[in-house]
């Protein structure tokens, strides 16, 4: 334990200090602060398109940085020869996956709560409702659980890609697991899509992770809904979340466990 | 080692039939049903599945604003086309844009026309559908429920129980503003139902004081004003139009502005002067002023038709692309001195006119339940007041046509005739209704305007 909690403490001070990822979230904070001159798009709907923006710009961010951040983390490792100095000590390889992805996920969170807390202040300023500014801070809890799972997901396929296919690999899952899920249900409502299509589709739908599920913003952004559990929602997702993660934990193992560095 | 490694394949196993099962059992119906982007959309043929796509990634409200930005600039432009497919887009993006369903609905409805200013009613399944969608996906609100409402009271002017059906709903949402509540009133009157209107009236009329004397601001003054006003005058024509009398069962002996009926007179003669080009003239005994009668030219088999009319809301979905092979023209015929002669080009618009089926119906359609207050004076809210020695007709079917006293007739043209091609090439087609006089036996040629008094049968 003290091992994984040594590797991802460094790991977390890597990401810290690693530029791009520091540009990126600058980018963000910047288009956060501007996003309420945005209001004029919507001549009724200001405070719609407020909520949206922020909260998407959070979303957006945060994905370019969980790629960026863990497409790296492996293939680094071995093509710096790091790797070596650290297997070499009594740290096994799983030991060193697992303590590189939490190392991610810290310095992920630390990263999209400094955004939440812009969030959270561009609001107040704006709004002056605190009930409010707590109610769309809910948002980035679930985009963090999102976010964990795309960076489970890109620590996976460093253990046998490049960084660049990588990069495009996580991303094109992010965006497929974002929209399968809701397009396989306009699918499945349309009763004129072959049946064999269906199966198909259905077994993908199941198999990928569904990142559209951590989208909860709808309601924030038009609150005139009623939501049944919110909590009990949040709560599942977040299960589903971990449970995906460990999938794709155990998977990675299995393959940095059989290669060679 | 092997040992280990299937034990982790096992787990990995586990874990996804558990993750599968949570997913499918647990999350993904309560995403759907709460914090789906759209619930109930209106299936959406003419949108491309890269559109579809778009719409169901994130950034859909910032999206939905700059697209409906870019859409200003079309209106700017007179670019009708191109704005459609960015109101369902938007619509789709950011089903909460009220004001996008509201001015979707408008623009479809309005502002696709012939050269003749002409409406494309082929549209207005489309508008209505998206009136549909927005106030399912808006329910909080009485907005668009009052939008659809006032589509089928203003732009339709027909079928008033859809109408009331639409305003009713609007007016069970507590934002609705009191002077619009006004407008179910106005719905309930042309359905002729003109018991529910008095009574909206009194309840109107109670709040309106209620809220006056909490706070006797000047609009709350005006606002119970205008309803006293509405409702006295109300009152005064239903004693006048002999409305009370009959619900006491004493018309039939009294003296009522709307005895005796008052034949209308109807004659009709269409002459296609040359392609795509009818000429229609007859006789109409009513004032110049807010009697037009209503004509329609539409494929014999067009869908959803009652006389008169179509039911507009029969169509499913929001179809951005309406039949482009039906063919439907509705316009008015205007009376002066006693007379009308109108006509109708629909040479220069092929795509709304195709003619491609083999047979037309022209309707010819007045009902006084869309007539103005001062020819309902004579005409009554259920025509009572009026007759017509040829085509009267109290016994069609459908909805918004029961219980109503409408002059009513049809001819039947080819697509021949109106595109005078194979027999009728060389050969001017007439049609003519029955009893036709021209215009010379009614003064249509003076320069003095007639004005010929409702108070007795000629």
């Amino acid at each position: 334990m003290r091992s994984i909690v040594s590797i991802a403490s460094t790991t977390v001070g890597e990401a810290i200090r690693r530029k791009v990822l520091l540009v990126i979230l600058l980018i963000g904070l910047l288009f956060m602060i501007i996003a309420p001159g945005l209001g004029v798009l919507s001549a009724r709907s200001e405070l719609t398109v407020l909520k949206s923006m922020m909260l998407g710009i959070i979303q957006l961010t945060s994905a370019v940085i969980a790629i960026v951040l863990t497409v790296y983390m492996i293939p680094n490792e071995i093509e710096r020869r790091t790797i070596y100095t650290i297997l070499s000590k009594p740290v096994q390889r799983w030991q060193f996956l697992v303590g590189k992805y939490l190392g991610a996920v810290l310095a992920l969170g630390l990263m999209m709560a400094l955004m939440t807390v812009v969030l959270l202040a561009v609001f107040l300023y704006m709004q002056q409702d605190i009930h409010q500014a707590i109610d769309i801070a809910k948002a980035p809890a679930l985009y963090f659980v999102q976010m964990s799972l795309l960076a489970g997901v890109a620590i996976f396929f460093s253990t046998f890609v490049s960084p660049l296919v990588n990069f495009f690999l996580a991303g094109g899952i992010y965006l497929l697991g974002s929209l399968f899920a809701p397009f396989f249900k306009t699918m499945e409502d349309n009763g004129h899509s072959p049946v064999m299509v269906k199966k198909v589709a259905s077994f993908v739908n199941v198999i990928i992770p569904n990142f559209a599920m951590f989208n909860t913003q709808n309601p924030i952004i038009n609150p005139n809904q009623t939501i049944g559990s919110e909590s009990g929602y949040y709560i599942q997702a977040a299960i589903y979340g971990a449970i995906y993660i460990g999938i794709l934990l155990v998977a990675g193992i299995l393959i940095f466990d059989r290669r060679e560095v | 080692m092997a040992k280990g490694r299937n034990l982790l394949l096992g787990v990995i196993a586990a874990l996804l039939a558990g993750q599968a099962a949570l997913q499918q059992l647990l999350l993904w119906p309560t995403w759907t049903k709460d914090y789906a982007p759209s619930k109930g959309l209106d299936d959406a043929p003419g949108l491309d599945p890269g559109q579809f796509l778009i719409a169901l990634a994130g950034f859909r409200e910032m999206i939905a604003g700059i697209l409906w930005v870019r859409a200003d600039a079309f209106f700017d432009a007179g670019n009708y086309d191109a704005i459609l497919p960015i109101i369902r887009l938007v619509t789709i993006l950011d089903p909460h844009q009220i004001d996008v369903y509201a001015t979707g609905m408008w623009h479809i409805g309005y502002n696709f026309t012939d050269e003749e200013q002409r409406s494309d009613r082929r549209y207005l399944p489309t508008a209505l559908a998206l009136g549909r969608e927005g106030s399912k996906q808006n329910p909080s609100t009485y907005e668009l429920y009052f939008e659809t409402g006032w589509m089928w009271l203003h732009k339709i002017d027909d079928i008033y129980p859809k109408a009331v059906g639409w305003m009713e709903q609007a007016n069970a949402h507590d934002d609705m503003p009191p002077a619009r509540r006004n407008m179910l009133a106005r719905a309930y009157e042309k359905d002729g139902d003109i018991e529910k209107m008095i009574d909206l009236y009194y309840k109107l009329y109670d709040e309106a004081e209620k809220k006056l004397k909490t706070d006797p601001a000047y609009q709350n003054r005006q606002g119970a004003d205008v309803i006293e006003n509405n409702l006295d005058n109300l009152l005064v024509r239903s004693v006048q139009r002999g409305y009370q009398a009959k619900k006491l069962g004493i018309y039939d002996s009294g003296d009522y502005d709307t005895k005796p009926p008052f034949d209308v007179g109807f004659t009709a003669k269409v002459t296609v002067t040359e392609a795509n080009i009818i000429r229609i003239e007859g006789t109409w005994n009513v004032l110049p002023l807010g009697t037009r009668i209503k004509v329609i030219l539409r494929d014999e088999n067009f869908p959803n038709t009652v006389a008169g009319g179509a039911i507009w809301d029969a169509w499913k979905g929001v179809n951005l692309d309406p039949d482009k092979d039906a063919t439907y023209m509705q316009d008015q015929l205007y009376v002066r001195n006693q007379h009308f002669n109108k006509k109708i080009d629909m040479s220069k618009d092929p795509t709304m006119y195709p003619f491609t089926g083999k047979d037309y119906t022209l309707e010819f359609f007045y009902n006084p339940r869309s007539a103005p207050p001062h020819i309902q004076d004579k005409f009554g809210w259920n025509g009572e007041g009026m007759t017509d020695k040829n085509f009267l007709r109290d016994d069609l079917k459908g909805p918004g046509r029961e219980g109503v006293r409408c002059m009513y007739t049809t001819l039947h043209l080819t697509r021949d005739m109106i595109r005078r091609q194979g027999e009728w090439a060389d050969k001017v087609p007439v049609l003519m209704t029955k009893g036709y006089k021209d215009s010379a036996s009614t003064g249509a040629d003076q320069d003095v305007i007639i004005i010929p008094s409702l108070r007795g049968s000629k």
